[in-house]
């Protein structure tokens, strides 16, 4: 995917942009606060309707406006396809809302997100191998819910449906047995696809993974492992074997989630594991090896989309190169060799070949080099 | 409305304190009316067997434009969502349950929106329904008419597919 023209309304510092940025590689320097990583968010907006520095998505609207406005033409690598995506996020009274077009018309987020796929690399992605769950789950949902959107749909039922059997859970007196049975029920059903497709998409990306990490640190290290760990273990990786060992869960964990009055088990409470030479790499990997295998993990969730559409995803690493040495940056990039359009912001110059540098400063964009 | 003329404000006026008068909730579907029960649960010539469940009074305006519904309505007032505090007991559900004891539909149709809320909502009334041997259906989903499959998003599509039926 090559984003070719990027116009921002309103948008955190800028006011108005219309740029039409490099098909390759687009260096973005500046000191900080000029606009450097919003206009690398805009992008991510605009690709997959999320930031991913905030998840009040309010902020992004501009000091003393109502709505912000970013809009896109995007081309497809191989079959020079045009897309013109549009995402608006408008400041209401109680609530802010995000509505997105998609050619011209009105498209719901379902049918917008996968259009312009991109892959994000932020200073926070650092922490993937020792940081919180969290962190890898959003990981497995930003590619597969780009990748497939009836994994979005998966997911998206299944977060409301958590949502409800907590606010059951919780408020309810007396609890309403019929109810919660429904909404055990919506969980099995959804979160049992969203098991399956991260199991599948773990055993791809470790592939992946593990080529680049032996690429990036030699045999010395061992081989990198990744494995799913779902919160439910299951035998069978089918329809039927996920939804029983989760009915079962249920059925064990009833009574604690009638006392505790939480949603206890499901894929909500999904990890990955790291390994490098069968060692749990969080607690016995150096830092070195753990930020290697972020970067592994990098470059294999892009091949992952690459793959998949046949169409290389579009790269924002966000002050994130600055962060490695300079041998560990070439060998990141040179990995990523076939990508198609990157955006790279740094406080300092960067020494990456072939790129289009544009200095920011105060929202204004000029090219250097 | 200032430059208009004196008599258009009254008339306007009139009728929002006439919507206020006069409109009023029906006692057995609890659908919007001027006269209790409203003209639908009177109208002998409706099918008293089957019984469509909707969220709002609205809907029954959207499914009557189609005139391919014969039976009579009845509205829950919304749908089930804890997250927002309406359980069961805010909507009439309760009612649903007593309407269908003493009216004994054969089946009761469920057309709430394919949404979460609509989808749990239907879910429930359904566990609660079933087992008095009545028979609980649920409006089908699928492609839109004169729609194109290769525009059909792919989570509508597999759906039209599930609910797919002989010929």
């Amino acid at each position: 995917m090559i984003l070719e023209r990027l116009i921002l309304s309103e948008v955190r510092n800028y006011e108005s942009l219309d740029w039409m940025p490099s098909a390759r590689l687009n260096v973005i320097v500046g000191a900080n606060a000029q606009g450097k990583s919003n206009l690398l968010e805009a992008i991510a907006l605009l690709g997959t309707g999320k930031s991913f520095r905030t998840s009040a998505s309010g902020e992004v609207v501009r000091q003393s406006a109502a709505v912000a406005t970013i809009f896109g033409e995007a081309r497809q690598t191989a079959s020079s396809a045009r897309v013109r995506l549009g995402c608006r996020i408008t400041l209401g009274s109680r609530s802010v809302r995000k509505t997105y077009t998609v050619n011209g018309h009105a498209a719901r987020y379902a049918g917008y997100l996968g259009r312009m796929r991109v892959v994000s690399f932020v200073p926070g992605h650092l922490q993937l191998v020792t940081g919180p769950p969290s962190l890898r789950r959003a990981l497995l949902n930003a590619a597969l819910a780009q990748d497939s959107a009836p994994y979005y749909a998966a997911l998206a039922a299944y977060e409301r449906a958590l949502t409800q059997k907590g606010a059951l859970l919780r408020d309810a007196a007396p609890l309403d047995e019929a109810l919660l049975a429904v909404y055990n029920e919506r969980l099995v059903e959804t979160g049992g696809r969203l098991m399956l497709a991260r199991r599948a998409f773990t055993v791809e990306l470790e592939e992946r993974a593990r080529t680049a990490y032996r690429s990036f640190a030699g045999a010395s290290d061992g081989w990198l492992g990744l494995a799913y760990v779902p919160n439910i273990a299951f035998e069978l990786p089918t329809d039927a074997g996920v939804q029983s060992a989760f009915r079962a869960q249920l059925q064990l964990l009833g009574a604690a989630e009638r006392s505790r009055r939480a949603a206890l088990c499901g894929p909500h409470r999904d990890d990955l594991r790291f390994t490098l030479g069968g060692e749990a790499l969080a607690a016995y990997g150096s830092q070195g090896q753990q930020r290697t295998a972020v970067l592994a993990v990098k470059v294999a969730e892009f091949g992952f989309l690459e793959a998949r559409s046949g169409d290389a995803p579009i790269l924002l690493l966000d002050d994130v190169l600055s962060e490695l040495d300079s041998e560990r940056r070439l060998a990141f990039l040179q990995a990523l060799g076939g990508y198609g359009q990157a955006f790279i912001s740094s406080t300092g110059p960067l020494e990456v070949p072939d790129a289009a540098v544009y200095r920011v400063r105060a929202a204004t964009l000029d090219q250097v080099a | 409305m200032l430059n208009r003329p004196r008599a258009e404000a009254q008339s306007l006026a009139d009728a929002i304190i006439a919507v206020k008068d006069r409109v009023r909730l029906c006692s057995r579907c609890f659908s919007l009316t001027e006269e209790d029960p409203c003209l639908i649960c009177t109208d002998v010539r409706r099918d008293a067997t089957v019984l469509c469940v909707v969220a709002e009074a609205k809907d029954i305006y959207a499914l009557e434009r189609t005139s391919a519904f014969r039976g009579r309505y009845h509205v829950l007032g919304g749908l089930i969502s804890p997250m927002d505090g309406i359980g069961p007991a805010q909507l009439r559900v309760k009612e649903l349950i007593d309407r269908v004891a003493r009216e004994g539909p054969r089946e009761v149709l469920i057309a709430t929106n394919p949404n979460a809320e609509g989808e749990a909502t239907a879910l429930y009334l359904s566990r609660l329904i079933s087992p008095s041997g009545v028979s609980v259906t649920r409006l089908a989903y699928g492609l839109p008419i004169g729609g194109d499959l290769d525009y059909a998003d792919e989570v509508t599509l597999a759906k039209a597919l599930e609910g797919r039926r002989a010929l």
